[in-house]
């Protein structure tokens, strides 16, 4: 060959060859490239190719529905509802569909790390150094100098760490969980407090009801317990009293649940209570009698003016109340999450004392306290949040164990959670998942993930039985990882003294049997066992523990009527000329951006995949000369963020709605630089029961003059291509 | 530059190199085929013949294939419980893989050597439960050391069989020469 | 001995498998898409394959708009999937026969290893649920540890559709077969049914008048097969409600 035959020629030449042989010979057996490991020791209950199904608790949010895995050679394949599970009877949503995709998530934290706060790159340590660690921490700081910021979920962890705190004198653990904030928890536990003299979580009944009224309540996306609501709406449709309900939403944007609704009602935000009270007293009247206290005040036509309804509509809605039976009244969602949030959900609760329902059939009953429960816990609210990050500023907090939560992603910007960790001598973070607070913590000491732990939760609401929801592993720790409870019950008998008598414990199973054991006394319950081994395998093969009969609880409404209600409108902070609607997304809610298969699925109104965007109504883009996929500038007061419009043809005119979900800055690669953080947006304002005013803020829009096309799947149905600029 | 190539191609001497460069690729590819039917290389030379001499059903190592779709490659702890008693697990040379690898506790690499591509779904419990016997497919194991297999597994050799078994039967006909039996 | 050829095709089958979905009690939460994707091994395929509608899923939930605000209306969400047409119009345009019809479950059948993806079938679908990889998606590691060894992963240059789940089917069949029975009627489901929660998906055999399927479709009435007029013959009914 001459000498000019250059390299490329050969490759093109040896690649013709290469590819003949390969077409040639690559039609035998893929045999040779493939390896078998038999197992070692084969489990119990274990055959080649077959399934195994281990019963266990979801942990994407803190409803506690039950779920049977399968498992095959040791991987969880599959999430499957719990059919035994009073909760979910054996449904699911999306986000626990999706939690393998948590799992066997490729950015998971591998290893115990020790970092310098805010670098990507960190040094692995064993775990003997991360419980020293720990231990050190116990004993080095003052026992009200260390605080616990714990999640939702998993309840048996936030046991474990508030007996620990009890028992050593430590400040107790604060909850938190950015779903618990945009369901306003403390708000429907605060009004059914002034109502019926007992703080609690009010359960709905709304498969048992004729006409639902829900004022901003989004129980079908992801308010409280979603799959048991949905459960309830089917039946509400399908009628358990064989006639199709009927279900009416007042909210300023149509949310996926009141895309459900039969008449979806855009008031005019913060004239929920006005309408609710006055709805009250138009059905009182028809009734005749005396109009009592709580309704006394109210002008139905103010309110109608107020509010936006027409008059003849809110009579229209009066007279159901009159005529109809089973009449329910839910009060949620952005509603509360206003100023005068507390007054709202007085206000609604109220009216379903007109409708007569509590404690029937289609009404309103408290759901029942899980079992070894004695009062309704809720999680902390903002407000109280705020107390937290005032103690970290002032440096009166010298070390944060943080677990099951993301402050720096789910609180508001505004409160200036990552300045207040600079007030904080160390941070040690729990989080499976490389997410914003672990970035910014000095040790990440991961835990498994749900499906590889140990734990119950305590099913809140949802349940007509009183429940307590089982977790065991069905699979073995992927990676190097510990389960917190057996970290801190390792690092309090290191430490000695007070805290290895506090968690006097070999590991985390022997806690749970403690605190499982007094079940073995109860009557009435699914199983019973003479003995705690039985018991707890029973436990682990039914995925938990729940009585037989409804034990909803009927509230005590003797003075509802009788008390001075107040027809408060909201506040709104800020300038701006739009109303902010932040809600959460029904596909990803807090914690789910970083799940590709959740970001992959279209969100149920406007479609939107992997993004971010802001729903504006055509009338008023048009006004502004804004068209699909253009990026705007939303101001508030609290700050600004960019994100492309999408025009959305059920929102009110003044009203403009983000999704909360997105705008990762850290929490792996499906979910990082990925859309906007609406939280950003939002301003230290609270309602009466101390949740933070979400849905209290106006804001300014400004255009950019960019686009950025969103990926949406309602293209599909028209022509390909449409939806990303040029070919590609 | 490729054109001055052709040319030099054109003349007799390329025309010979091409003569040989084809017949080198070609018996690469022969050489390649062969050894796809070739027993490949197991980390244990597992002497099937002399556990079936001493009258070991397939099953039991095996017992997947008369419950559903794998047969499965048995656990080491179920070699070890008879080879923990034999004296000779000590001394073989054969066996000494096997050894380590229990006591160290870390899994032997096999390599499979019976396979169905990926978008076969292939179940085992029908096919015994149907009458066939193991060696109907994998040959007669007491003739072999590590397995071999005695034919080609494609899908000209399962549907043969198919249609064979169905006889006149139409259903059971229409129902073992349909796509969505195997390919799903 | 018949030969598979013999085998007669005839296009006024009554099915065999079928699906009842409930519009009215359908939230449009996704359930069903995200179980389906777990169940079937479908890949993701990222922000910008998506926005040029090549996301994989089998099974989407329309919604349309009606009216203009404040009237607008949110037509109730439909669920789509494959019909399993017993008159496909997917099935004769495939030149490589990738997409037959399975005579033994009455289903429309894609055969993976006979695709050749001239993409023939998606076009020719009217309800275009087919979807087609155009690149082999990445499944960074260890996501596949999650895959399902009972469906076929499949590669570039495949068109894909909902198969009714059919590894379940098989799965039940063969449990049936193992116990000398027949498969019950609501024994197993697809795994979209199993997890909507409000249960308004119901799978089971249309050819069995006392199956749950064939009850509802007759207790509700007015049942909906869309563009049945295409004459494809659809084994989803769907009921509007409202």
């Amino acid at each position: 060959m001459t000498d000019k035959f250059s390299r490329r020629d050969f490759l093109k030449l040896a690649g013709v060859g290469t590819a003949t042989t390969a077409i040639l010979t690559g039609c035998g057996p893929a045999s040779r490239y493939v390896k078998r490991e038999p197992y070692m020791l084969m489990p119990e209950y274990t055959y080649n190719g077959q399934s195994t199904y281990y019963a266990t608790t979801c942990r994407e949010c803190a409803a506690g529905c039950g779920l049977v895995v399968r498992t095959s050679q040791g991987r969880a394949i599959k999430t499957e509802g719990n059919a035994n599970h009073p909760l979910n009877l054996g449904k699911t949503c999306a986000r626990g569909q999706a939690t393998l995709h948590g799992l066997y998530n490729p950015d998971r934290v591998t290893d115990p790390l020790q970092r310098k706060r805010g670098n990507v790159s960190a040094a692995k340590m064993d775990w003997d150094a991360a419980i020293q660690t720990v231990a050190d921490a116990f004993k080095q700081y003052k026992p009200n100098e260390a605080a616990f910021l714990m999640g939702t979920s998993s309840d048996h962890l936030f046991d474990l760490v508030t007996d620990l705190c009890s028992r050593t004198g430590l400040n107790l653990p604060v909850r938190f969980g950015a779903l618990s904030m945009f369901e306003s928890r403390a708000t429907l536990a605060k009004a059914a407090e002034n109502l019926f003299g007992e703080a609690g979580l009010p359960f709905f009944d709304v498969g048992g009801a004729q006409v639902v009224f829900s004022f901003g309540a989004n129980f079908l996306e992801t308010w409280l317990s979603p799959v048991s609501y949905t459960r309830g709406f089917a039946g509400l449709r399908e009628g358990q009293t064989k006639k199709r309900g009927s279900f009416i939403q007042f909210e300023s944007r149509m949310s996926s649940t009141a895309g459900k609704a039969d008449e979806w009602i855009p008031l005019q935000p913060g004239s929920e209570a006005l309408v609710a009270l006055a709805i009250g007293r138009l059905a009182l009247e028809m009734r005749g009698g005396p109009l009592p206290r709580a309704f006394a005040d109210i002008d139905p036509r103010t309110a109608a003016a107020r509010s936006g309804i027409e008059l003849e509509t809110l009579e229209r809605y009066a007279e159901m109340f009159v005529n109809s039976t089973g009449v329910l009244a839910i009060p949620g969602g952005a509603a509360l999450g206003q100023t005068n949030g507390l007054a709202v959900a007085e206000a609604v609760l109220t009216l379903n004392a007109v409708a007569d329902n509590f404690g029937k059939q289609g009404g309103v009953f408290f759901s029942p306290t899980a079992p070894g429960q004695e009062k309704y816990q809720r999680s902390a609210s903002v407000k109280e949040m705020q107390d937290l990050v005032q103690k970290m500023t002032d440096g009166e907090i010298k070390v944060l164990f943080v677990h099951g939560v993301n402050p720096l992603f789910e609180l508001p910007a505004s409160l200036e959670f990552k300045k207040a960790l600079d007030g904080v001598e160390q941070v040690i973070s729990f989080s499976t998942f490389p997410d914003e607070t672990a970035l910014e913590s000095d040790f990440v000491f991961p835990d498994h993930h749900g499906l590889e732990s140990w734990g119950y939760q305590r099913v809140s609401t949802g349940s007509n039985q009183s429940a307590l929801s089982g977790s065991q592993p069905v699979v073995s720790p992927f990676y190097n990882t510990r389960s917190t409870a057996d970290v801190l019950i390792a690092a309090a008998q290191l430490a000695g003294g007070d805290f290895a008598k506090a968690l006097p414990f070999k590991d985390e199973v022997e806690f749970l049997q403690e605190k499982v054991a007094p079940l073995l006394n109860e009557v009435d319950g699914y199983f019973s066992a003479p003995d705690i081994n039985t018991f707890m395998a029973s436990f682990q093969q039914y995925g938990g523990w729940w009585k037989n009969s409804d034990s909803r609880v009927i509230p005590n409404t003797a003075d509802v009527f009788n008390r001075n209600l107040k027809a408060a409108e909201a506040e709104f902070a800020g300038e701006g000329e739009f109303f902010f609607m932040p809600f959460v997304s029904p596909t990803l809610a807090e914690a789910g951006a970083n799940k590709p298969w959740l970001q992959e699925l279209p969100d149920p109104t406007t479609t939107v995949m992997w993004n971010t965007w802001v729903e504006i109504n055509p009338e008023t883009a048009h006004e502004l000369g804004l068209e699909d996929d253009d990026v705007v500038k939303i101001i508030s007061e609290a700050g600004e963020l960019e994100v492309p419009v999408y025009r959305y043809p059920a929102i009110r005119p003044d009203t403009i709605a983000i999704p909360f979900g997105q705008g990762h800055t850290a929490y792996g690669r499906y979910a990082e630089q990925r859309g906007v953080n609406p939280a950003d947006l939002l301003g230290r304002h609270f309602n009466e029961a101390g949740d933070l005013a979400f849905a209290g803020m106006k804001v300014r829009i400004e255009k950019t003059g960019k686009k950025q096309p969103l990926s949406r799947l309602e293209s599909i149905m028209g022509v390909y291509g449409v939806g990303l600029g040029e070919e590609h | 530059m490729i054109k001055r190539l052709i040319d030099w191609l054109k003349q007799p001497l390329g025309l010979i190199a091409v003569g040989i460069a084809l017949l080198a690729v070609f018996s690469f590819a022969a050489y390649g085929i062969s050894l796809t039917q070739q027993p490949p290389e197991q980390p244990v030379q597992f002497p099937h013949q002399t556990h079936v001499a001493f009258g070991i059903q397939c099953l039991y190592c095996h017992p997947g294939a008369a419950k559903g779709p794998a047969a499965g490659i048995p656990s080491q702890a179920k070699c070890w419980a008879c080879h923990n008693q034999i004296a000779k697990t000590e001394t073989s040379l054969l066996l000494a893989p096997l050894k380590q690898a229990v006591l160290s506790g870390q899994p032997l690499e096999w390599v499979p050597v019976a396979q169905v591509p990926d978008f076969v779904q292939f179940n085992h419990r029908a096919h015994v439960a149907a009458g066939q016997n193991c060696e109907n497919c994998h040959g007669d194991m007491s003739k072999v050391t590590i397995a071999e297999n005695p034919q080609v597994f494609n899908m000209g050799f399962c549907l043969d069989c198919h249609k064979q078994v169905a006889g006149d039967d139409h259903e059971k006909l229409v129902k073992l020469v349909d796509c969505g039996t195997c390919h799903y | 001995m018949i030969r598979p050829e013999e085998i007669k095709m005839s296009a006024d089958e009554s099915g065999k498998w079928g699906m009842v979905i409930d519009q009215d009690i359908c939230t449009g939460c996704q359930a069903c898409v995200a179980a389906c994707a777990m169940e079937n091994n479908i890949s993701f395929v990222g922000e910008k394959d998506s926005g040029y509608g090549r996301s994989m899923h089998w099974i989407r939930i329309e919604r349309f708009w009606e009216g203009e605000y404040p009237e607008v209306k949110m037509t109730p969400n439909q669920p789509m999937l494959c019909q399993q047409c017993g008159s496909a119009t997917c099935e004769p345009v495939c030149p490589a026969f990738a997409t037959v019809h399975s005579q033994a479950e009455q289903l429309n059948l894609q055969v993976y290893n006979r695709c050749v993806g001239t993409r023939y079938c998606a076009n020719n679908c009217p309800y275009q649920v087919r979807s087609f990889n155009w690149r082999d998606y990445e499944r960074p590691e260890p996501l596949s540890n999650q895959l399902n060894p009972d469906v076929t992963v499949r590669r570039r240059g495949v068109m894909e559709k909902c198969t009714f789940c059919i590894q379940r089917i098989h799965k039940a069949q063969d449990k049936a077969k193992s116990e000398g029975r027949e498969v019950l009627d609501g024994e197993f489901t697809t795994a979209c049914a199993q997890a909507c929660p409000a249960n308004a998906i119901t799978f089971g055999r249309v050819d069995d008048p006392e199956s749950l399927v064939s009850q509802l479709a007759k207790k509700r009435g007015h049942g909906i097969k869309h563009l049945e007029e295409l004459g494809t013959l659809p084994n989803v009914t769907y009921f509007k409600g409202g």
